[in-house]
């Protein structure tokens, strides 16, 4: 009776999540317009010329590209207001944060490891931490922030019963608690992502 | 003069990454150095390059795409190894295990 009433729980707390991310989904040209301005920077950059044939040709063809691959990068995003504002919140403010914070973590990172190579004082351990972010691309961005920032690695993902769940290997293990260990290992990350993505 | 510094510092790293792959005991410790210390140096020299290059803006940009690619890829091939090499049986020397305590 008790397993029943929870099993039912779990189901109309996941069919709601669904229901939201039914209605609240980005409509088709914006994700059309969001991919062709990504395809199209990398065009630019990779390419490396500005003659007008050469913008002509890189615009038709990422436009036709980004129509048939539109679900690719913008399936999980969280919609906030219009388009522009969307387009200028990517370029200018959530990409330059991301990067920012990732560089430094990256050197931080680095120079530990530089550190435990050196004194060998290392304790590993493998834990399991919880996390509140449901969709893939948001889990792969986190999963792959976990293992840049200082000591940690991620092994494996495993989703169950609703809630998604992470293998972390540690190098230094100072708690076995999970909900210590989470705020350890995953800081400010989180909060951060599940801003933008599901 | 802050680009030799960058230079400098990347080199170190990648050399203190070669010696904790020789020097930590299993896989997974290992994949720790392969990743962070390479992604870190590699980063760097990156950035080094791009503003040492004598080049107009949108050739520099290419260093950092690869800096980019670099960033994304590394993780999740080290992810991979990590996880082949536990399916695979290769036990780790830890002090605590809760993957095993869910896959036996």
């Amino acid at each position: 009776m008790h397993f029943y009433l929870k099993e039912r729980l779990e189901d109309i707390r996941r069919r709601v999540l669904y229901e939201q991310y039914k209605t609240q989904r980005i409509p088709t040209w914006e994700k059309i317009l969001l991919t062709w301005i990504v395809l199209f920077l990398f065009w630019l950059i990779v390419s490396g010329n500005s003659h007008p044939a050469n913008l002509i040709t890189g615009a038709v063809i990422t436009l036709i590209i980004s129509s048939f691959m539109r679900d690719m990068l913008t399936k999980d995003i969280r919609p906030k207001g219009s388009i522009f504002q969307k387009a200028l919140y990517f370029l200018l403010i959530y990409t330059p944060q991301l990067a920012i914070i990732m560089m430094f973590r990256i050197l931080e990172s680095s120079i530990k490891v530089a550190r435990n190579v050196i004194l060998m004082d290392i304790n590993p351990g493998i834990v399991k931490i919880k996390t509140d972010l449901n969709s893939d691309t948001g889990i792969t961005v986190l999963a792959n922030s976990i293992t840049l920032t200082p000591g940690t690695l991620t092994l494996d993902v495993k989703k169950k019963l609703g809630e998604t769940y992470l293998y972390v290997h540690w190098i230094d293990v100072e708690t076995l608690n999970r909900e210590k260990a989470g705020e350890k290992i995953k800081g400010d990350i989180e909060e951060w992502l599940k801003r933008i993505f599901w | 003069m802050i680009e030799y510094l960058l230079l400098t510092f990347g080199e170190v790293i990648m050399i203190f990454g070669a010696l904790g792959i020789l020097r930590f005991p299993d896989v997974y410790t290992r994949l720790h150095a392969a990743t962070k210390c390479d992604t870190g140096g590699a980063m760097t020299i990156l950035m080094a390059l791009a503003i040492i290059a004598n080049a107009p803006t949108l050739i520099k940009l290419k260093f950092l795409v690869l800096a980019f690619l670099i960033a994304l890829i590394n993780p999740m091939v080290s992810h991979a190894i990590a996880r082949g090499a536990y399916k695979y049986g290769i036990k780790p020397k830890v002090v605590v295990d809760m993957y095993a305590w869910d896959n036996p």
